[in-house]
């Protein structure tokens, strides 16, 4: 068993040392004790608490024991459908920043670069979030680390317009992209990123993709992960953000489809009277898998955070929901607050829910509920009763089941795009 | 001010730390194949049940132990514990007259009696109990009434050797030797316990009764228990518990099995009250008990309900296996820490059969330096049509050096199934004990009047008798706590 483990992770070690050049941007040290965790720990299974519905291992032993590297051969006409018109679109191919694919424009107070191009103190920042130690898929991506966005707003800065980072992967054989990001919101400043994920090659692809986000004091940072990357895409996306004081986190995560999704979602509420706000939908069919993770470690007093996560699971596919709210013991007057709402549309369909609370404080407020349930037999009734079929009626209520997660998208091509793929999945 | 309280009422000693002067007959200490001999050998076993301990012990070997609970201890050296000790019986026992008055004065400080005659007095009401001393069953009550029903209510040897059948056909049915690593020690080792069979059509006159009480140091007590509920039957089992004070820590690791046929229902409620260890932390229980029900026929239930106040360390799950269409489970618990005690209880509920239902009710208090946390399952199986989940798990905080966790998992394979859970983490209101004071209720019966509210619904599903009992237990075990 221990053998077996440590063939597939060095196997892949192995495959991915043949193509990998010197990363510049990251600090030797880390790449040691990244690769080190990995050769020691190996790649998570099933047997992994964290990932008990989402068996990486099993994925890179059936599909990824061969991969290649996948260099950039997409032009903008590939790129132009992936785009949204009312943002400043940015490319990140197979895990490199493309400065040629994107868009270029000169906003006051906007810095955005590829990692390679980092000041040796903004260097030190990679890395300081997402720690290797914690999470194998963390040590992958800052072992094989590649060229991705470094994201800056300087401080009392308001960015007028979204900006949107498309990470698309393309090829044609096996390979496995390590997209990574950088965000620092300075104090007082204000921006709306929207992050894409799409596979268009012709191949299989796993996606580990990590970013770190900072936001600085009373700044607000407003964020929407859209996934929507087809069947022969595995991806892993971790995102570590630390929150300041009197500033405001929010990420709006819709996954509409994907072999295999997982998302790490770690919010360190690091300083008093902050919030975070962390938002989920999904819809799967088929064979796919949806496993959404989330952590929010309240760290400080009079922060407050809150979750809400919808699914539908179809056919045979299988949606996770894992919440866990961390009050530390100095933490007094936390408000938290989780949900977690899904319905089954399938027999063979599956729904885990695993909504954690750990608390050393006593003066909070917090709590979780969760449902799994079917389509509400009285209201499907109401409205076949008013002449509307039952195909109609249940896709309707579904609909309404999805649409308050769907109305927190305030970028209306976003909204619009989001709106078609999920009418369509249904 | 509330501190104070805390303070004063957190020195509250555990009242049943006294020790018995009794001889006992006692194996060597350590785990070996020697020592189940031994003990199978002491209690005259046949051939089959020594095959099934020495089985349990092989595989025990290859085990190791959990480590995924929210507890941390000093694990335990199974080398260093005593696994048979029994009060040494002066003669053959022929009436209660002969039993070793050393022991009849401890059942009577702690309030129980295994004098049938006493019933009459209204001292103990309508109640058979089954009394485990350290290792072994001393004495069961009401065994001629219970017999004239048809129920068999022994100690678990005597079943062995009276009812072999019986024990052979159900024992490891709900838990094989190989479920858990103290399940497998349990298997290998266990000394004693009840046996428990109603059977068809019977409703048990009275509630039934184990007792169990670690006396002797150094002995770790591995006792099982046995309840079958066949066609149409109903009974009502009662369990307590308590240990003397010690500065070690000594080991419980019991297995207890339900099996219900068709229409029949089983309550298991249980108040445990191990020692807890004292307020540094130091000694008590370490309460590892794997407990676990099947429904096995169409229109069965299996209730448990259980207040955990005691022991230093307690890692318990009493489970349901909805195998029977129709049938019901039900969990109701409150588990309170106090102190350095660490508690990681909850339960798990398996949905199989079509039309199951489930209910689970968990309160967690913690107070002191102690940590709570509730860990559950709910699993919905493919095929398990119009099962139903209801879960509440509620925490009580009571000042700021405690903890107080839940870590539901919720797996659901069918689409008719409708689960809901949901959890609060709170603390007393200023303004509750504010209006309680304002009514001339003192702070200290202001909480246990709260904190009684709160749990009101578990312990409105305890049979009477225990229902006062586990009120005062609470009321004793957190009176002040606070903060």
């Amino acid at each position: 068993m221990i053998a077996e483990k440590s063939t597939i992770t060095h196997n892949l070690l192995e495959q991915l040392q043949k193509h990998a050049g010197k990363i510049a941007f990251m600090p030797d040290a880390e790449i040691v004790s990244a690769i080190r965790h990995l050769e020691s720990k190996g790649v998570p299974n099933n047997k992994h608490e964290d990932y008990k519905y989402c068996n990486i291992e099993s994925v890179l032993r059936k599909e990824f024991k061969q991969v290649e590297q996948e260099l950039n051969t997409l032009t903008s006409n590939d790129i132009t459908p992936l785009k949204l018109e009312e943002a400043i679109n940015l490319v990140v191919v197979n895990g490199n920043y493309s400065e040629a694919l994107s868009e270029k424009m000169i906003v006051k107070g906007l810095t955005i670069k590829s990692l390679t191009e980092l000041s040796s103190s903004e260097k030190e920042l990679l890395s300081s979030q997402a720690k290797s130690e914690t999470d194998a898929l963390i040590a992958l991506n800052t072992a094989f680390s590649g060229n991705g966005i470094f994201f800056q707003v300087e401080k009392n800065n308001v960015i007028p317009m979204p900006v949107h980072i498309i990470y698309v992967n393309s090829g044609n054989s096996n390979f496995v992209t390590n997209a990574r990001n950088f965000t620092h919101i300075g104090a007082s400043a204000e921006v709306t990123l929207i992050e894409s994920f799409y596979n268009i090659g012709s191949s299989k692809v796993f996606s580990n993709f990590v970013s770190e986000k900072f936001v600085g004091e009373n700044a607000r940072l407003t964020c929407y992960t859209f996934q929507n990357e087809g069947s022969l895409s595995y991806s892993v996306n971790t995102n570590q953000v630390k929150v300041s004081k009197y500033s405001n986190y929010t990420n709006n995560t819709y996954t509409l489809s994907g072999e295999l999704v997982r998302n790490n979602h770690n919010v360190e509420l690091a300083a008093e009277n902050c919030e975070a706000h962390l938002n989920g939908l999904f819809i799967t069919n088929g064979t796919q898998s949806v496993d959404n993770h989330t952590l929010i470690d309240h760290q400080k007093p009079n922060c407050e955070s809150n979750e809400l996560y919808k699914g539908i699971a179809k056919d045979k596919s299988t949606g996770t929901f894992n919440g866990k709210i961390f009050v530390r013991k100095d933490a007094q007057k936390t408000n938290a607050y989780q949900s977690s709402k899904n319905i089954l549309m399938s027999d063979d369909a599956t729904i885990n829910t695993k909504p954690q609370l750990e608390i050393y404080a006593d003066d909070v407020k917090c709590s979780h509920g969760t449902s799994t349930g079917k389509v509400d037999t009285e209201a499907l009734f109401y409205l076949k009763a008013r002449g509307i079929g039952e195909e109609n009626a249940r896709k309707l209520l579904l609909q309404a089941f999805a649409q308050e997660l769907i109305d927190k998208i305030e970028v209306a091509s976003l909204k619009e795009r989001v709106l078609h793929l999920f009418e369509k999945a249904l | 001010m509330a501190n104070e309280i805390l303070e004063e009422h957190i020195q509250n000693e555990y009242k049943w730390g006294f020790t018995t002067d009794i001889d006992a007959d006692e194996a060597p200490k350590g785990l070996n194949e020697d020592i189940i001999r031994f003990i199978s050998a002491k209690k005259n076993e046949p051939e089959w049940m020594l095959e099934f301990r020495l089985k349990a012990y092989r595989n025990w070997q290859n085990m190791t132990e959990p480590h995924w609970a929210h507890v941390s201890y000093a694990k335990p050296n199974f080398q260093d514990i005593i696994y048979y000790s029994a009060p040494k019986p002066k003669k053959e026992l022929a009436s209660l007259d002969e039993v070793d008055p050393e022991l009849l004065k401890t059942f009577e400080k702690l309030g129980i009696s295994i004098d049938e005659q006493k019933r009459l007095t209204g001292v103990q009401s309508n109640i058979a109990v089954d009394i485990v001393f350290d290792s072994v069953s001393v004495k069961t009550t009401f065994k001629e009434t219970l017999a004239e029903k048809g129920i068999i209510f022994c100690s678990f040897s005597e079943a062995v050797q009276d009812h072999p059948d019986l024990v052979k056909k159900y024992m490891g049915m709900v838990v094989p030797p190989t479920d858990n690593f103290y399940a497998a020690l349990n298997s290998a080792v266990f000394t004693d316990g009840s046996f428990c069979y109603i059977p068809k059509g019977v409703r048990s006159p009275m509630e039934l009764s184990t007792y169990f009480r670690i006396n002797a140091s150094g002995t770790g007590q591995f006792e099982r228990t046995l309840i079958i509920a066949d066609e149409d039957a109903f009974v009502s089992y009662l369990e307590g518990c308590t240990a003397p004070q010690r500065d070690e820590n000594q080991l419980h690791a019991a297995v207890v099995e339900i099996i219900t046929h068709k229409n029949a229902e089983v309550k298991y409620s249980t108040v445990q009250n191990w020692y807890p260890g004292d307020k540094n932390g130091k000694g008590g229980i370490f309460n590892f008990v794997t407990k676990r029900g099947i429904c096995l026929e169409d229109n069965s239930k299996i209730s448990w309900t259980q207040v955990e106040t005691g022991s230093a360390v307690t890692w318990k799950y009493p489970s349901v296996i909805l195998k029977g269409n129709n049938s019901v489970g039900e969990f109701y618990s409150v588990a309170l820490t106090n102190n350095y005690q660490q508690a990681d209880t909850g339960t798990k509920m398996i949905h199989i059969g079509k039309n199951t239902r489930s209910t689970i009710i968990s309160k967690g208090i913690s107070a002191g330096f102690s940590n709570n946390s509730y860990r559950g399952l709910v699993q919905i199986k493919k095929g398990a049509s119009n099962a139903r989940n209801f879960s509440q798990c509620d925490s009580l905080l009571m000042g700021d050096k405690c903890g107080a966790h839940t870590f539901p998992y919720i797996e659901i394979k069918d689409k008719t199934a409708v689960v809901e859970h949901e959890a609060t983490t709170s603390k007393i209101g200023e303004d509750q004990l504010f209006y309680c004071k304002q009514r001339g209720i003192d702070n200290e019966k202001a909480i246990g009047l709260i904190v009684n509210g709160y749990c009101k619904e578990v312990l409105n599903k305890l049979p009477m008798e225990f229902a006062v009992e586990a009120q005062k237990l609470l009321a004793i075990s957190l009176e002040g706590s606070v903060g």
